[in-house]
């Protein structure tokens, strides 16, 4: 390249000097300002868009509709006195008025008190995750919650959405830099479909298979995932058949499936506890 | 390096904008900027927005540099290059970001790299600190336009094979050759397209004149 | 490669390494008991190493939760004391060796940290962005370079070098300056020109200095320095370690795994591509296309790498 031509090269002058620090600072300061201008326009739309796409997505997992009532609960751990956190409040409105319920490590309760007003959480504590609880008449109608979990190149995030009685409603992994056609496949609407309609208790002994997944299964799976309100009549002797079976690994791919099933297990089992302890405290908010 | 840079007729908008796309394509010819080549051709339609991205990057930056030409100081003229690329890389990325964030969350950090990309500044300093403003435009949109359609079809290639799809659309049953979705076969793609981009070159010039062969990256 | 060296030093680590994450024993046992060591033995067994011997060792003594979940005890189904001061839980729940844990007694009072030895997560960022996720052949960075400078081997060689010097320097800087100014002052958008800026400003002063001071060595090195500015992978280290959020020590293990990486990738391709001199290579294909398929060669043989980890 002819950037590197070496030639003498004249001495500046002080004038050549100055103005060459002037144009440089002013371009960088044009530059930074029109930055400036164009983060503050988009940031707004970006955490809108991403807010909205959110709450489209749990509407989607959990079969809601508009009408229904959407909370949001973030948990936080509170290290100098040991406790957990939770802060609750409507679905988008999380910086308002919120009930907040700490616990002891131990599952005694600590205090609760409802926010009135808008209070960040303290400096020290650290976000442990969102929860997300759907309500219908007082009572909860489906749960969602995320997951982590380490795959094999990166952390595979997941949102596992759960009936009320704790069964997968179903399963999206929104976060996998893995190989396509390989890891990247934990994400198929194929694989996460096995895992859906499986109560809490065949999650928490859920095992992971290499053996080939049989062809006719897997198009059931496609065809299930397509939430079709026939479907599962029109393939139930498949689900029946299936249904108990460990869940079939991605050929090539054994790391990411068994890291994702652990996922799911690991968030079924954690909210399950937290949920027996919090659930009594939300009195006047389901 | 250009063939269209020697004192004379000043080039044609449609002259400018075919040099970009053939004889000087940036990835298949000058074989500069490869890497967003292999990476972000999985699919087309990721492929896609990183030749707009890079499309407008180009075309803003020569822009830019043609209107500002009078005060950049020839001594700085390389770092303030720099820093008018970073700044349209930057707010290319922003906006990406917010409009279009399923895309942008699988090629996000090919896209904050364009600012290392060696076409753009490489154009920059070759034409548009030399040319008016009209030539400058059409020579930033031919060379942001050789790169998407380089983008393009080895995106399109690699995701017919590998994938059996098209921008998303199944064509083919099943995957006829996942070899090609997967990084080495990303390499392999690009070796055949660019033997074949060499062989209608050559085919087209009767052989005559001997094989012209892409300059090779910048090294020694 | 030979497995054989790699497991070798992998089952020296697998040793090594929990044992040194013990907190420092008193000498003797006059001082409180302290827990020497904590290493999962099998998927549903942790095994403890105490200064003396546990007094009391039934199930109710001991709670483990994961360091993310501190509120969920992991059930501990029954307590084997062993000999040695040793003291064998088995779990409920299956651990995995890699994930950071935390052990409390309630009789001595103790707490622990189970998680691999610092050094040991390191030497696998490091070995992961060497060979698992190398920056060419896995992540397609640096290509330019990389095809144009590996032709010969020991332009390669100076290269590669030159590279991971200052991919180590930049790498700090960067992550300095993002730390203690970006993310204070909430001005993450202006991570690329301030990377960019640091690894321009880097060059351009090693640059003048080894034109001062070695003017032999400038002769020589000086051309691999300007090319570095135009690298991907040297912008692309540290806006990863931005987006991971890493610590002064990942950041670096990362450069340099980075600069190894890229040096093993170069040395590899120019010792083929000497040898590619002497082939009959069809014309379409002569220059650039064939040494893509030799890259694509070796990403394949890369990807042999995959699941490569010392803690499963």
């Amino acid at each position: 390249m002819s950037l590197n031509v070496i030639q003498p090269r004249p001495r500046l002058t002080r004038r050549e000097l100055a103005s060459i620090v002037l144009s440089m600072s002013a371009a960088c300061l044009v530059g930074a300002a029109v930055l400036g201008l164009v983060y503050l326009g988009t940031d707004r739309y970006r955490r809108a868009s991403a807010a909205a796409a959110e709450r489209a997505a749990i509407g989607e997992m959990l079969g809601l509709d508009a009408g229904a009532r959407l909370l949001e609960v973030r948990q936080y751990l509170v290290p100098g006195r040991r406790q957990i956190a939770y802060r609750v409040a409507p679905y988008g409105a999380a910086s308002g008025p919120a009930r907040e319920v700490r616990f002891a490590f131990d599952g005694a309760v600590s205090g609760e008190r409802d926010l009135p007003v808008a209070t960040p959480p303290g400096r020290e504590w650290r976000s442990l995750g969102r929860m997300f609880v759907a309500a219908r008449a007082g009572r909860p109608a489906g749960f969602v919650v995320q997951g982590e979990t380490r795959g094999y190149k990166a952390t595979i995030r997941l949102f596992v959405a759960m009936r009320p009685d704790f069964a997968i409603a179903d399963m999206r992994v929104i976060e996998a830099q893995e190989d396509p056609g390989l890891g990247a496949e934990v994400a198929q609407p194929w694989f996460r479909e096995q895992y859906v309609g499986r109560t809490a208790e065949e999650i928490a002994r859920l095992d992971v298979t290499r053996d080939p997944m049989p062809e006719d299964w897997k198009a059931a799976l496609v065809a299930l995932a397509r939430r079709a309100p026939d479907g599962p009549a029109r393939h139930g002797a498949l689900l029946r058949r299936e249904r108990t079976r460990p869940i079939y690994a991605v050929t090539g791919a054994t790391i990411s499936s068994r890291a994702v099933t652990e996922g799911v297990r690991r968030t079924v089992d954690h909210f399950r506890r937290r949920w027996w302890l919090l659930a009594p405290h939300l009195e006047g908010l389901l | 390096m250009s063939t269209v840079l020697h004192p004379g007729p000043r080039p044609g908008a449609w002259q400018l904008i075919r040099n970009g796309i053939f004889a000087e394509n940036p990835v298949f010819r000058l074989a500069l900027s490869l890497c967003p080549a292999v990476a972000v051709t999985t699919t087309v339609l990721n492929g896609l927005l990183l030749g707009v991205a890079v499309l407008c990057v180009q075309v803003l930056s020569s822009v830019t540099v043609t209107l500002a030409k009078g005060l950049i100081h020839p001594r700085v003229r390389i770092p303030v290059y720099t820093v008018v690329i970073a700044v349209w890389v930057s707010c290319i990325d922003m906006a990406l970001a917010a409009f279009t964030p399923a895309l942008y969350a699988q090629v996000g950090l090919y896209v904050k790299l364009i600012v290392a990309f060696a076409i753009i500044i490489s154009r920059l300093e070759v034409f548009a600190s030399r040319q008016p403003l009209v030539p400058s435009f059409f020579d930033g949109l031919g060379m942001g336009l050789g790169f998407l359609i380089a983008l393009l079809t080895i995106g399109a290639f690699r995701e017919l094979l590998g994938n059996g799809s098209f921008a998303g659309v199944p064509l083919a049953p099943g995957r006829p050759l996942l070899f090609f979705a997967l990084p080495a076969g990303g390499f392999f793609s690009i070796a055949l397209l660019m033997a074949l981009f060499n062989r209608v070159e050559q085919g087209g010039r009767g052989g005559a004149a001997g094989p012209s062969r892409p300059t090779g990256g910048h090294g020694v | 490669m030979s497995r054989l060296p790699l497991a070798l030093l992998a089952a020296a680590l697998l040793v090594a390494g929990p044992a040194r994450a013990a907190t420092p024993a008193p000498g003797g046992d006059a001082g409180p008991i302290r827990v020497r060591s904590a290493r999962v033995v099998a998927p549903d067994e942790l095994r403890l190493r105490f200064s003396a011997p546990l007094p009391w060792t039934d199930a109710e003594n001991f709670r483990l939760t994961q360091a993310q979940a501190p509120d969920i005890p992991i059930p501990v189904l029954r307590v084997r004391p062993a000999a040695g001061n040793r003291v064998v839980l088995t779990l409920g729940q299956r651990l995995l060796p890699a994930e950071h844990y935390r052990l409390e007694l309630v009789d001595p009072p103790l707490a622990h940290e189970v998680q691999p030895a610092a050094w040991a997560l390191l030497l696998t960022v490091m070995l992961a962005a060497a060979l698992i996720n190398n920056f060419v052949f896995t992540r397609y960075l640096g290509l330019c370079i990389f095809f144009g400078v590996s032709k010969k081997r020991d332009t390669a060689v100076g290269m590669g070098i030159t590279f991971t010097l200052v991919m180590i320097v930049t790498g700090m800087l960067s992550w300095a300056l993002d730390t203690f100014v970006l993310r204070p002052l909430r001005l993450g958008f202006f991570q690329i020109i301030v990377f960019i800026g640091v690894v321009a400003f880097v060059v351009q002063f090693l640059d003048t200095m080894l034109r001062k001071t070695h003017p032999v060595l400038h002769r020589r090195w000086g051309i691999y320095l300007m090319l570095i500015t135009t690298n991907c992978i040297i912008l692309a280290v540290p806006l990863l370690n931005a987006q991971a959020g890493s610590g002064p020590l990942d950041s670096a293990a990362l450069a340099v795994g980075s600069g190894v990486g890229f040096a093993l990738a170069l040395f590899l391709m120019s010792c083929a591509r000497e040898r590619l001199e002497f082939a009959r290579v069809p014309r379409p294909f002569q220059g650039l296309p064939i040494a893509f398929a030799l890259a694509g060669l070796f990403a394949l043989a890369f990807m042999g790498f995959a699941g490569l980890d010392f803690f499963r």
